[in-house]
């Protein structure tokens, strides 16, 4: 611990997850919200990885099964996340492809990449660099939501391309798995603990203070 | 300008929700905010105008949720045919396409959660205007923050667009009122969420009248 800081935890105060009263940790409960109090979140990093394994589980599947199955004048398309994007690039909408490609395909592998990496830093296998954790953490837990993106083109291509023997839009069984990477990413976001990276630094030596100090202003 | 009412029972203090670094909670001016001194982190900030702004950015984003569900976000010609999309219309048809959850995940995502938040708010933050909290607000105002992560209307907004360019190649679309209202919404949501802080909610729920 570094001189003239002192830690919540170190004093049996806990920060309530919800509201932020900092309360007695033997209360139980937050007096102001009534929220469980923990000093850190309970077996976070097994959570974290559990539900990144299930994730990487279904990212697979997600991207090799079809989001939807186009039938246009009698003949049937399965269409998957990746040939969507390929489809967008030939045609030459490079802007649609890119936000494809990044929402689909990027943003969940370096979500998972990034807990995975986090979660070594929190557990002490790798040396934790302070300034970027913070901001990598951040990173995962506001780029998640926008992987929906795709299972909301199916939801609105399904309701609008329903042309009887024109062309009809179903939903395939890749849709659900990928909504199912997305849902469990976020949760898996959510039950990482980040005051673990800061407990890791702080039983490591001579460790140079990562940002000067601020005052309150 | 001063800061808003803090209890007055104990010593208050904050911990960092990064580092968990306990520091005394000072009073800041409007629009000013306390960072951690050791990570540098925002701990809690003074927003201008908090309680007025948060309850007329949801009451507008409430009317605007109204319009979404009463006019179709894209028309769409197709020879001869003309279809709409609405949200809930998306939802179902994929519940009869036999893609349930995916149809739940839908209406979960872009009308019941952004709907709960805003009215959460609207329930919290108005009779706070006036010093009182409503009945069960502090359980209202707890779920609002454990939702907040789920709305995703801004994410639906881009999958509109990326469908949109989808269906050029084929059929005639338009943009209709709904998508505009929506895309209101998730201004207003923004701004309404971002108007206070939730350090500044829960001190004036915990002073305030019954």
């Amino acid at each position: 611990m570094t001189p003239g800081h002192v830690k919540a935890a170190d004093q049996n105060l806990a920060c309530c997850s919800t509201c932020g009263r900092v309360a007695q940790v033997s209360l139980g409960r937050c007096p102001r919200c009534g929220t469980h109090l923990h000093l850190r979140k309970p077996a976070s990093i097994q959570t974290t990885m559990a539900l990144m394994a299930a994730a990487m589980a279904l990212y697979i599947p997600s991207h090799l099964l079809p989001i939807m199955t186009v039938m246009e004048l009698g003949e049937v398309t399965h269409n998957t996340i990746i040939g969507g994007m390929m489809s967008f690039w030939r045609s030459g909408a490079y802007p649609i492809a890119i936000v494809i490609f990044t929402a689909s395909i990027l943003i969940p592998l370096v979500k998972i990449l990034a807990l995975s990496w986090l979660c070594a830093a929190a557990t002490g296998r790798v040396k934790p660099s302070p300034t970027m954790l913070g901001k990598i953490y951040w990173v995962t837990e506001l780029l998640g939501r926008w992987s929906m993106v795709d299972i909301f083109v199916v939801g609105i291509m399904v309701s609008l391309m329903q042309l009887g023997n024109y062309m009809t839009i179903t939903p395939g069984v890749g849709a659900l798995a990928f909504a199912g990477v997305v849902v469990l990413t976020m949760f898996a976001a959510l039950s990482f603990e980040p005051r673990l990276l800061w407990d890791r630094l702080d039983e490591l030596p001579a460790v140079p203070l990562p940002t000067p100090i601020k005052p309150l202003s | 300008m001063s800061s808003w009412p803090q209890p007055t029972n104990d010593r208050r203090y904050s911990a960092c929700h990064f580092c968990d670094t306990l520091h005394e909670s000072l009073p800041v001016a409007e629009g000013k905010a306390a960072h951690c001194i050791r990570c540098g982190a925002v701990l809690y900030q003074n927003r201008r105008a908090s309680l007025v702004r948060v309850t007329a950015f949801s009451l507008a984003a409430l009317l605007l949720m109204v319009l979404v569900h009463v006019f179709p976000f894209l028309t769409m010609d197709a020879a001869t045919l003309r279809r709409n999309l609405t949200l809930l219309g998306a939802a179902t048809a994929l519940m009869s396409e036999n893609a349930q959850l995916l149809g739940v995940a839908i209406v979960l995502f872009t009308v019941l959660v952004p709907v709960l938040i805003i009215s959460g708010m609207i329930y919290v933050c108005g009779p706070l205007m006036i010093g009182r909290s409503a009945p069960g607000a502090r359980t209202v105002a707890k779920w609002m923050y454990r939702l907040e992560p789920w709305n995703m209307v801004e994410v639906f907004l881009l999958g509109v667009l990326v469908s949109l360019m989808k269906l050029a190649k084929v059929a005639e679309v338009h943009f209709g009122i709904g998508f505009w209202a929506f895309a209101g919404v998730m201004l207003c949501m923004a701004t309404a969420v971002a108007s206070i802080d939730r350090g500044e909610l829960w001190d004036r729920l915990e002073v305030a009248k019954p």
